[in-house]
């Protein structure tokens, strides 16, 4: 921006700021005039067409009618879909309907009816794309000689029932919603049923747990639970509230009588993460003054938080385990095998009734904190209180909000559940659709996929977006549905080119295909995690490691050598120390939710793929068992080499270079390190 | 020494010549001024186009090329530190006990904190600072004295530092925002009390790049971290390229630097086959600049097997060198320290942009809670001599112009006494330093109350630090930003709040 627009944007901005502030009173006053009629509890949230049309609307009455003419405001349309102008890559059937849909905004860009990639390119890329691993040689073999039509469809369905692949789409929900094993800030304690969860997800994903279920029982799971759960799906209801416990916790705070900020950062980092993750609202940019450019005020922000006011963190729910199933009863014997033998675990394979020590969270009905907007966001400067409210823009008047019958919780986070996967909401199947397709594209239709505001990117094409949006609600929210609706159309696979970006792999990809190719990859069926054995000088990053502890909360504890080569979904994920080769290849920061990883390409990460011993051993294994460069290209690229290839391959063995070095010149390699 | 030297204003026009990037001091001044009055923007542009001019090739502050994030970029105006060396004593040294001399505590030992100090404190919301403590002032045990042609007084516990006073600039009011450990320290490298932003030195590699290919931009080195772990000194939701790389004193002085042995002689050789393969597989590709980015990091990782080993070689100091840094010391701890001094010397002198150096010789630190002298006497005498050396040293080389050097902590500690001798955590006030670097010397600003426990005069909170050092390296703190998730990021802040202290820059 130019230097010479500072003085005046100040100066506009102070008068902004004023302005908006004179607003906010005359709104709340005219919002309860307009609105009183209307009975607080049971007043029906208007449909997103009438406020936004209604010329009291609060949002523009705070900031102008422009801020209205947002795409993201409006609800999601049923497009029809384009006439086909393009045969599909075979020449013959009609197009994909998202070929269709992008022909016109990609019109400029070599894309369409084109042929597809390779066979070879498409199998890796959906392999990758769906269980995270590559497609050996010999699943490409079988890709390729199968004739049949169908032949990218069966490869479709085996993926998608293939349990890695919710291991690899676990993975990418646990950066949206910040996962960690680990509290954070001085001591950054190990949480050590946060495991729970991340099972959870992956269960769900497995299952294809309707994402609507998915979203309501992680924001409310408690809630539904007319009393301890009974079944493992019941559970699974309380182990999703882990959501609610995943944001950092300074346990530290109340030592310095600084209890109250650290409450205050749950709520706000529950409140922001909440709306980044379901909604692709930026309400922590409306925390300490009204959005800058969204149509949403300071209010909005704490009237959301107040749908958290009750909560509290509730590890001792009580479960009543009765007919456990076999993989529940596994979990708990491995909660049992990590340091807790102080905890009744063993008593609970049998007994009816029986506490697990869990990572839940609940309301406590009888502290329903008080809501109040702060000023500047200190928590030190308490303005006037609100009541839980949705962003008024769309819903102005305050929501219907029913305690469950079973009296323990307020309501509150239902209600704001039950909103979320309402008909009436115009963000969340867009914003899961749209992380859907990043994650098949590198890039979403939407390219800032935590924010569909004003300052975030227009979609791509919008029309596509709401037209798989609605396909996910019609087909019962079904990800695994979506996901094979676009892995069929030819822009999945389109080759590389301006629009189809080569991606890097990430770093537990890196770290996952290095394991795979070489043979040492093992299965894990959930659990606690594994804990890496690194260096002491590693670990000193925090000092607090230093300090183990009786609850084995602070230190750091490795598992076996035999343990060590399991997916990186399962390896310990603190806060404050991380794991340096993992975190050479762009780990996010793992308080905040992570719309989208980044792939760096810098030398440290050479250093790290050509010099780690981890990976040198691993080429070292599968060198043991082969034989020649050939066998190399076939276990680490799941091809035969070229002529070419072949002969400087043989060259360079025959200067007196290993199977191993080879192996580990190929583990380096471009190839293995992009998506194709 | 002849202190009168040091203690002189330094002619800005000499030191201007020196500068690579050199531009009219009038010019500078008006610059300076916009800062901090919303004056001068035409002068602001004028250098910068000027800057511009000078190195057509440079990209401007924060604007990254993805395919070589660390190449030098211009700044926005002329920079007076081309590096940053920052010493963070973990924990919290106090400042009543180092270079904040309060002869009131004398008086007062062993009584009640005066009503009128306390019910100050109690007004702010620093109040807390009180939770914990007993309600019982505690002298300092060690004896001050006047040091250098300034006349600053410093505790025994630092001497050697204190030989250098003229050429330090001292701010005795600085503030943090929580008084526990991590959310201080988080603040302090990042401008949050929440974990989760971008440290001060990956926001200034992030803003102008660094000057050496073949080391990293910015280095971190330490025995144990700070409280609060790697959140601490992360690139936070700047892109990874500018997380920092930890350096030991040790040989290899980077994880991952040298290949497992029986796979190093071949090493060469395996480049060369990956190249080739590498080249082939990229002809697929027409204009994928990702492939060649990535055969390209290869080169400069195998340039940087070198080049950090040989930036590593302490050993190579001569003995005066290492006397100079107290690493002959016979105390592991203080060579320990030495080591990292020297170090961090030798990567700022190879064009190293930050280098961030932890003093945490254990799993406390100088958090002090009990028995003051036992933890503060040798930690003092494990970090003065190498704080002291680095100062000489990059002085005598004329790197001290162009480092900005600070020694800091999370916070202080007060004059309240807490269980047995010890000292509570004090957010409230506590003092800092700054050298080199275009930093005034000589100088203090900022003051405590009569018994060092609240700043009273002229507050200074790490945002105002923040935005200081980086105007000392030609950087606009407001315009140093990054958009994520719809705001516009900087480690000063989106309240835009925050004061660089101009008044302390030459």
């Amino acid at each position: 921006m130019s230097p010479t627009l500072q003085t005046p944007r100040s100066l506009v901005l102070g008068l902004r700021l004023t302005l908006a502030c004179l607003c906010l009173v005359s709104v709340s006053v005219l919002e309860k005039h307009l609105f009183a009629q209307q009975d607080q509890r049971s007043g029906s949230t208007p449909s997103i067409g009438t406020a936004l049309e209604d010329p009291n609307n609060p949002i523009a009455r705070l900031f102008g009618s422009e801020r209205l003419d947002l795409w993201s405001l409006r609800q999601i349309q049923d497009t029809r879909i384009p006439e086909s102008g393009i045969p599909d890559s075979t020449g013959q059937g009609q197009s994909h309907p998202i070929d269709r849909f992008l022909a016109e905004p990609l019109a400029g860009i070599q894309l369409m009816g084109s042929a597809r990639v390779s066979k070879k390119h498409q199998l890796e890329r959906l392999s990758l794309d769906l269980i995270g691993l590559r497609a050996s040689y010999d699943e490409v073999i079988d890709f390729e000689t199968d004739a049949s039509s169908e032949s990218f469809d069966h490869q479709i369905d085996r993926l998608l029932a293939d349990p890695r692949f919710g291991e690899h789409w676990a993975r990418l929900w646990l950066d949206v919603v910040r996962y960690s094993d680990s509290n954070g800030f001085d001591w950054d304690e190990f949480r050590k049923q946060a495991w729970n969860y991340r099972d959870f997800v992956v269960r769900a994903l497995n299952s294809d747990l309707p994402y609507d279920a998915f979203v309501l029982w992680q924001l409310a799971g408690d809630e539904l639970l007319d009393g301890p759960p009974e079944s493992e799906a019941q559970l699974d209801r309380l182990i999703a509230t882990g959501y609610l416990r995943l944001g950092p916790y300074d346990n530290a705070a109340k030592l310095f009588n600084e209890q109250d900020r650290a409450r205050a950062e749950v709520l706000t980092d529950l409140t922001e993460t909440t709306g980044a993750a379901f909604l692709g609202l930026t309400l922590s940019c409306c925390r300490c003054h009204p959005h800058k450019t969204d149509p949403l005020s300071q209010e909005d922000h704490y009237r959301f938080r107040a749908f958290f006011a009750a909560i509290q963190f509730a590890d001792s729910t009580p479960v009543l385990l009765g007919n456990q199933p076999q993989d529940i009863q596994e979990h708990h014997r491995n909660a049992a095998s990590i340091q807790e033998s102080n905890e009744p675990i063993d008593g609970l394979k049998n007994e009816k009734h029986s506490v697990l020590t869990g990572f839940f969270a609940t309301d406590d009905k009888d502290h329903i904190e008080t809501i109040r907007v702060l000023d500047q966001g200190n928590h030190q400067k308490p303005l006037e209180p609100v009541e839980p409210g949705f962003p008024s823009v769309l819903f102005p008047n305050a929501p219907r909000i029913d305690p469950p019958s079973h009296g323990r919780t307020t309501g509150r986070r239902l209600a704001l559940a039950r909103w979320i996967i309402s008909k009436d909401n115009p963000w969340t199947a867009r914003v899961i659709v749209n992380r859907v397709w990043q994650n098949l594209f590198g890039q979403g239709l939407v390219a800032s996929s935590n924010d569909l505001g004003i300052t975030g990117s227009a979609p791509i094409s919008q029309e596509l977006l709401d037209h798989l949006s609605v396909y996910l609600v019609e087909h019962d929210w079904s990800l695994k549905a979506l996901i094979k609706y676009i892995v069929e159309s030819d822009a999945y696979s389109a080759p590389i080119g301006p629009w189809r970006k080569l991606r890097r792999l990430s770093a537990e990809q890196l770290r996952d295909v290095v394991l795979q190719t070489t043979g040492q990859l093992q299965h894990r069926n959930g659990g606690p995690p594994v804990w890496p054995v690194l260096s002491d000088d590693v670990l000193r990053s925090n000092p607090a490691v230093l300090d183990d502890n009786e609850t084995k909360t602070k230190g750091w504890y490795p598992s076996p050598e035999s343990q060590q080569t399991v997916r990186s979904l399962y390896l310990i994920q603190k806060r404050t120390v991380r794991i340096p080769w993992m975190e050479s290849f762009d780990l996010p920061e793992n308080t905040v939710s992570c719309a989208r990883r980044d792939a760096s390409i810098v030398p440290s990460q050479a250093l790290a793929l050509l010099n780690a011993t981890w990976v040198a051993q691993a080429a070292g294994q599968l060198a043991g068992r082969i034989e020649n460069s050939t066998d190399a290209y076939r276990a680490i690229l799941g091809r035969d080499p070229s002529e070419t290839e072949l002969r400087i391959c043989d060259a360079y063995l025959g200067q007196g270079r290993s199977i191993q070095e080879l192996v580990l010149v190929l583990i380096n390699s471009n190839e293995l390190a992009f998506l194709p | 020494m002849d202190m009168s030297k040091h203690f002189q204003p330094a002619n800005p026009q000499a030191i201007l010549a020196n500068r690579p990037e050199s531009f009219l001091p009038t010019q500078r001044r008006d610059f300076l001024r916009s800062l901090g009055g919303g004056l001068g923007v035409v002068a602001c542009a004028a250098i910068e186009s000027q800057l511009r001019a000078q190195s057509p090739n440079r990209r401007s502050v924060g604007d990254v090329d993805p395919l070589n994030p660390y190449a030098p970029r211009i700044p926005h105006f002329a920079p007076r530190a081309k590096s940053v060396i920052f010493l963070f004593m973990v924990g919290g040294p106090s400042q009543i006990d180092t270079y904040d001399y309060k002869p009131l505590l004398e008086k007062l030992d062993g009584k009640p904190v005066p009503a009128s100090i306390r019910d100050a404190l109690n007004a702010t919301r620093h109040a807390n600072v009180f939770h914990g403590c007993d309600d019982v002032v505690l002298k300092s045990p060690y004896t001050f004295k006047p040091y250098g042609q300034s006349g600053m007084w410093v505790s025994e516990l630092m001497p050697h530092t204190a030989e250098h006073v003229d050429d330090l600039c001292f701010i005795h009011s600085m503030q943090a925002d929580s008084n526990n450990h991590a959310p201080a320290s988080y603040q302090l490298h990042t401008g949050d009390v929440r974990a989760g932003k971008a440290s001060l030195g990956s926001w200034v590699t992030y803003g102008l790049g660094t000057e050496s290919q073949e080391l990293p931009g910015y280095v971190v080195l330490f025995d144990a971290g700070p409280l609060g772990g790697s959140a601490n000194y992360t690139n936070g939701f700047l892109p990874p390229a500018f997380q920092p790389t930890r350096f030991a004193t040790t040989n290899p002085p980077l994880q991952h630097l040298v290949a497992p042995e029986h796979l190093a002689p071949g090493q060469r050789q395996s480049l060369d086959l990956l190249h080739e393969l590498n080249r082939m597989h990229r002809d697929q590709y027409a204009g994928a600049t990702e492939l060649d980015a990535r055969i390209a990091s290869y080169e400069l990782a195998y340039r940087m097997q070198a080049s950090a080993m040989q930036v590593g070689r302490i050993e190579d100091e001569p003995e005066h060198i290492h006397k100079l840094y107290g690493i002959d010391s016979p105390e592991a701890r203080t060579q320990s320290f030495s080591r990292k001094c020297l170090l961090a010397r030798r990567l700022v002198e190879q064009g190293v942009r930050f280098v961030q150096l932890y003093d945490m010789p254990d799993k406390d630190g100088w958090d002090a809670h009990a028995k003051l002298v036992e933890n503060h006497t040798p930690r003092a005498k494990w970090t003065d001599i190498g704080v002291a050396g680095l100062l000489a040293d990059l002085k005598q080389r004329g790197l001290l112009d162009t480092t900005l050097v600070v020694w800091a902590s999370e916070f202080g500690r007060t004059p309240m006494k807490q269980g047995d001798l010890g000292r509570q955590h004090n957010a409230a006030g506590f003092t800092i330093w700054m050298a080199g670097g275009g930093v005034r010397k000589g100088l203090r600003i900022g003051s405590t109350d009569e018994i060092g426990l609240m700043a009273s005069e002229r507050p200074i909170q790490f945002r105002d630090l923040h935005a200081t050092i980086l105007a000392a390296l030609g950087i606009d703190h407001e315009r140093l930003s990054l958009e994520v998730s719809g705001r516009d990021e900087r480690i000063t802040g989106v309240a835009g709040s925050a004061n660089p202290l101009l008044d302390i820059l030459v």
